[in-house]
């Protein structure tokens, strides 16, 4: 009986915390962005890119401009989105708001092209990019903060209102 | 339910009943409502009907013995106990009040007064007219049961606890509207669903104040729904019992109404709506390769025209490699109108397929194929490239498993060509996100629309995406909050 193969439905599943699930929410929320950065890109859309951020401003070798330079910056965008999505379950969480999402969202786009723009010198000055790539990625980083905070503040509230349940349920 | 009605008991005396019978129902005006007035031991019986609504057969065996009651029995101070008694049929309750009997009566079923008593006996012999189980028009399945839901509500709830034969299966039943009084039933597991949404759910069908409900389940729909312009759908409807077995064990609740066929499942989101029982019937591989591309499908519906349009407008838009996009001669007509004049022909096609009768359908076919397609394009109407991303994107409408989200669909789309054809590329980015947004701000019942993409839950997602095998798909989507988690039982230690 013990040598039998074990049915794939018995197989025992693991309890995955908030904080968890949160991380993955900010990796594919990343990722994502990431993706629709490329496509916005090239569709010239914006005139700027993951890829210029992320790689032409340190680098400037020719795998840049094949494949594996646009693999590897939506990577590094995916990477980089943990650590947003950490920051607004920390600060964040427990408020439940389309709005918070949003907020965090051009809160981000800001930073990213007007605060920290002079660290990386390929990428123009606010003022010279044009407006469709301002309306553009001003649109994805909203949707891209409406993904992590709505996600992460709703996650919150459920696990918190399944936990109210069992409470009640149990007494 | 109305709280005006002043309830008014059952006489003891009969003629005050029959009276009350002639006033307000009309006893003498109506053919198809009567009575049979028999005398059983000394007291005067009598059996209130509606023609056609009952079962004649029963009411035949019923009356033949209350009529022997004369020959076997001797006592006559025990009249009521001794005609419930044999009253034979399985479901026979009592009753203290005229109207609720009026309401029965006019439902179907009889009831038995009897001289001198203040109760009547209230028998269940509903036969109504109607077909039989069939499969529903816009539910195929090529593979699997070929049943749907009919008129009747009590061949529905059959054949959904056919389905479940699990004892808590709860199928509570309530009236709705004032002159209709439909039966509406309430469906759910008792121990899976929540009870917060089986309450919010009783609590705003009581609430509902309405006439009647002759549309059926569009009409409680929008009671759901709240009263504003929505095109999207708030709940999902479907004509098929296993579809409706599955979502009870999800944790959903379904709402049968009376003579309509399709059932209402509560909640629900924007992927319940490009599910289809069809992935189902076939392997998991095969499934998923069909919920993907269905998925590409929806997208390309709602995206394609308004992009397509906006490469038109702006061509330094294009890379190199799709420069072939876009018409290669200008017609005399703005491109823009082109595209909505397309779209309104075959909002006219729709129309006229769906009030076409049968034996006219293909030569309307005909008119379609060879008039619009071909000879529009030669009189210079239309541009060969706008009959194909058209039809490209109607053809994604019909893709659409659920007809009201496909119609939902085009209505974004044309929004999305006008907020195009103004503002350009700023209108198509900002027009997408304000509908993105839209979605994410959407709930059924408190449900977000977009679980669960957004708010993200990588369970439900890979769920939707990938038709998981069963034997993998251990837990319920935890969207509709269920008290019990698991489908399959956890594994011994």
């Amino acid at each position: 009986m013990e040598n039998q193969d074990k049915l794939e439905q018995d197989k025992q599943e693991e309890p995955v915390s908030l904080l968890s699930r949160s991380l993955v929410t900010g990796f594919v929320g990343g990722l994502l962005g990431g993706f629709f950065g490329i496509v916005l890109f090239y569709f010239n859309f914006s005139e700027v890119s993951p890829k210029s951020y992320l790689l032409r401003s340190w680098l400037t070798a020719s795998w840049i401009d094949s494949w594996l330079g646009t693999v590897l910056s939506i990577l590094m965008i995916g990477v980089i989105s943990l650590l947003t999505a950490f920051i607004y379950y920390v600060l964040f969480k427990k408020i439940n708001s389309l709005m918070m999402g949003i907020a965090y969202g051009i809160v981000m786009w800001f930073i990213v092209f007007y605060i920290i723009q002079p660290i990386f010198p390929n990428i123009p000055p606010l003022m010279e990019l044009s407006a469709n790539t301002i309306v553009s990625t001003v649109c994805l980083y909203i949707l891209y903060g409406t993904f992590i905070g709505y996600s992460i503040s709703y996650d919150y509230n459920d696990t918190m209102y399944k936990l109210r349940a069992d409470k009640e349920r149990k007494s | 339910m109305s709280q005006n009605k002043t309830k008014s008991p059952i006489y003891a005396k009969i003629d005050k009943n029959k009276q009350y019978m002639k006033d307000r129902v009309g006893l003498d005006t109506s053919f198809d409502f009567g009575f049979r007035e028999l005398t059983v031991l000394k007291t005067k019986i009598q059996l209130y009907y509606v023609t056609g609504l009952c079962d004649g057969e029963v009411v035949q065996q019923i009356m033949r013995q209350l009529v022997q009651i004369n020959d076997d029995e001797v006592n006559t101070k025990k009249v009521p106990e001794i005609v419930e008694n044999r009253i034979i049929y399985q479901q026979v309750e009592r009753t203290e009040s005229l109207d609720e009997s009026v309401d029965q009566i006019l439902s179907g079923l009889i009831v038995i007064f009897i001289d001198g008593i203040k109760y009547a006996f209230i028998v269940d012999v509903r036969n109504y007219p109607g077909r039989s189980p069939e499969e529903p028009d816009t539910e195929h399945v090529v593979r699997g049961s070929r049943d749907g839901f009919t008129e009747n509500i009590i061949e529905n709830t059959a054949l959904t606890r056919r389905r479940i034969r699990d004892a808590r299966l709860r199928h509570e039943m309530l009236k709705v509207g004032e002159r209709s009084k439909t039966d509406i039933c309430l469906c759910y597991i008792d121990d899976i669903t929540d009870r917060d949404l089986i309450a919010t759910v009783k609590e705003k069908l009581n609430r509902i104040e309405i006439d009647g409900l002759t549309m059926t389940d569009k009409t409680l729909e929008e009671f759901f729904s709240g009263p504003k312009w929505k095109p999207y759908p708030l709940v999902r409807y479907t004509e098929r019992p296993d579809v409706a077995a599955t979502h009870l064990m999800e944790g959903h609740v379904v709402l049968i109404v009376d003579t309509s066929p399709s059932v209402i499942i509560l909640p629900t989101t924007f992927f319940h709506h490009i599910q289809h029982a069809e992935e189902y019937r076939q392997t998991p591989l095969v499934g998923t390769i069909m919920r993907i591309s269905r998925i590409l499908a929806i997208m390309m519906s709602i995206f394609l025209m308004p992009l397509w349009l906006l490469f038109v407008i702006e061509p330094s838009l294009l890379p190199a490699e799709l420069s072939f996009i876009g018409p290669k001669e200008d017609g005399t007509i703005p491109v823009v109108i082109q595209i909505l004049l397309a779209d309104l022909g075959i909002e006219f096609l729709r129309m006229a397929a769906i009030h076409t009768p049968t034996p006219l359908a293909t030569s309307m076919g005909l008119i379609a194929a060879v008039l619009i397609g071909q000879i529009a394009i030669d009189v210079g109407l239309f541009g060969p490239e706008i009959i194909l991303y058209v039809s490209i994107s109607a053809i994604g409408v019909y893709v659409t498993p659920s007809y009201e989200l496909g119609v939902g669909n085009k209505i974004i789309r044309t929004i999305l060509i006008l907020a195009t054809a103004l503002f350009s590329i700023v209108g198509f980015t900002i027009g997408a996100t304000l509908y993105v947004l839209y979605m994410v701000h959407l709930k059924s019942l408190q449900t977000p629309f977009l679980w669960p993409f957004i708010p993200f839950n990588g369970r439900g997602l890979a769920e939707i995406l990938f038709r998981v095998p069963i034997p993998y798909s251990k837990k319920r989507p935890s969207i509709v909050h269920p008290k019990n988690d698991y489908r399959q039982p956890k594994s011994k230690a």
